[in-house]
């Protein structure tokens, strides 16, 4: 047996899948070839250190999460029985989703106009619509293609303007995101969570660490809509460092806006 | 899939020598991934009809060529290798293309299948050419443009100082799908009868579409109060900075926005 095939049978050696001849070779080669004896004693020793590794833990959201979009996920399904489809599953299910809440926010509004006390019931329906939402903005605001993440930012943008999950995936959108198209459409989307002194802090961090010059314009404009008097530090910054004269045109403009 | 990834660092060694390679997805029937990450140099992909990732290479347009000509082959001779390759690896059917600034590769052309999603990134290569491409594209050129021809699915493509021109075969119906730039024209081309909703913003120029745009209501002018420099409130009509307008009824957004440009949306 050589070096390089007796290597092969390590693995299958330590979770004892070797059969009887096959190990005997190997114990023949290690016990001739030092080089191989070391090699196995050192590698033996990681294989138990990881097999003595905690198994990871999931958070403590991620449990409800999952069974939140399991529900949501079945209901999609069973739909989808009665009325067959070519779709996939998972655009299924956020049609149905979409549909569900079109549905739900027009038997609200019906419910408004209809009787001038909101009873119990309406409210709790107004909450579900709000949940679902949250769910599926937090749950696109993590796809790996920018074109969901696109979608993740417009379903934030229809949350409900306390929802303070959906705003906490916003703003680390905006300060984290690897694509710019998808920064400057969360920026866009955080003007209806204005009164939250998190938007005003959050929006002064992000332009702090933005490098993106139309990213850092959207951010200027949201700072002046929402009169953020607190930002001239970071402007007056942003006028003396920022890389193109669009930035610094803009952060002057929004210096004589805020006095 | 660690010894694919060596495998994929041998061949890259390959290059060396041809300056191209030839590195197969793994899985011809799963879906196919491109990430391509460079520091300098332009970046060409071409969707065609084949199996593998054709990966070729130049030194033209490296940081030599940025602080003047690049050197020419002494002459009668021809380059047979060098220490500025990218590093190229192949993971669960996605190859991934690398050039930091230790390893300053030239321009790239990439052959991939036409089925397959694309994501490009470069700071400052001249041009991001992606061409006959079915799939997920997303585009970023820090200080060049960003050119994206025969497309079908969906594109989310952005350049900083270059101009961002689109064109569209065939939408994936209810993909969102943005096109920006600070400084440049962005020109996009879309098949007649697609669904969407637009957001428009041109902060420096106009927009332009021959689609029947239906606007929306946000594109009224309102009046408001501005300071002057010397401390005086005038009143100003703005416009408001994003127009909405939908076309064929409406559907999946997209973002289109230009600081220093204009917006250009053509009807295929």
């Amino acid at each position: 047996m050589t070096c390089e095939e007796t290597k092969q049978l390590f693995a299958d050696y330590w979770s004892d899948g070797l059969n009887g001849e096959d190990e005997i070779k190997l114990q023949e080669h290690l016990g001739a070839c030092e080089g191989c004896r070391k090699e196995a004693e050192r590698l033996g020793a990681l294989w138990r250190d990881l097999g003595a590794l905690p198994a990871e833990q999931p958070g403590p959201g991620l449990r409800s999460r999952f069974y939140d979009s399991l529900a949501a996920f079945r209901s999609g399904a069973d739909d989808r029985f009665s009325q067959p489809s070519h779709r996939s599953p998972a655009k299924q299910m956020v049609w149905q989703i979409a549909a569900g809440i079109a549905l739900l926010l027009a038997g609200v509004g019906a419910g408004y106009g209809l009787r001038p006390n909101q009873s119990p019931e309406l409210s709790q329906l107004r909450e579900e619509v709000a949940n679902m939402r949250q769910l599926v903005a937090l749950s696109l605001l993590q796809q790996q293609s920018a074109s969901e993440r696109l979608r993740g930012v417009s379903y934030a943008l229809r949350a409900e303007p306390n929802d303070s999950e959906v705003l906490g995936a916003l703003l680390d959108t905006v300060k984290r995101d690897s694509n710019v198209n998808v920064r400057l459409a969360a920026v866009d989307a955080l003007h209806p969570f204005a009164s939250s002194p998190a938007t005003r802090n959050g929006i002064l961090q992000a332009l702090t660490k933005q490098d993106a010059p139309l990213v850092q314009v959207a951010l200027i404009d949201l700072l002046v809509d929402l009169k953020i008097k607190q930002a001239e530090p970071e402007l007056r910054q942003l006028l003396q460092n920022a890389g193109d004269a669009g930035v610094r045109q803009r952060a002057e403009w929004a210096l004589e806006n805020l006095q | 899939m660690k010894k694919l990834t060596l495998l994929g660092l041998a061949l890259a060694g390959a290059l060396c020598a041809q300056d191209r390679l030839t590195l197969p997805f793994r899985d011809p029937n799963a879906p196919r991934k491109l990430n391509v990450d460079l520091f300098l140099g332009s970046v060409t992909v071409k969707g065609y009809e084949g199996r593998d990732a054709i990966i070729e290479y130049s030194g033209s347009d490296g940081f030599r060529g940025r602080r003047g000509a690049p050197e020419p082959p002494p002459a009668g001779m021809h380059r047979i290798g060098g220490g500025r390759e990218p590093d190229i690896s192949e993971d669960n059917n996605v190859i991934t293309v690398k050039g930091g600034l230790w390893n300053l590769t030239g321009d790239l052309t990439i052959q991939v299948p036409v089925e397959t999603s694309v994501t490009v990134k470069t700071m400052t290569g001249k041009s991001v050419t992606i061409d006959n491409i079915s799939g997920e594209i997303e585009a970023n050129n820090m200080n060049g443009e960003v050119n994206v021809t025969n497309a079908s699915g969906s594109v989310v493509a952005n350049s900083m100082n270059g101009k961002v021109v689109v064109s569209l075969n065939k939408v994936t119906p209810g993909k969102n799908m943005s096109f920006t730039t600070m400084n440049g024209t962005v020109d996009v081309t879309l098949p007649a009868d697609t669904k969407a909703t637009l957001k428009m913003r041109a902060d420096n120029g106009d927009i332009y579409s021959d689609f029947d745009v239906t606007l929306g209501p946000r594109t009224a002018p309102e009046v408001k109060e501005e300071k002057t420099k010397s401390g005086r409130v005038r009143q100003r009509v703005v416009r408001a900075g994003t127009q909405q307008g939908t076309i064929n009824g409406g559907g999946a957004e997209m973002q289109f926005t230009t600081f220093n440009g204009r917006i250009l949306i053509h009807k295929k």
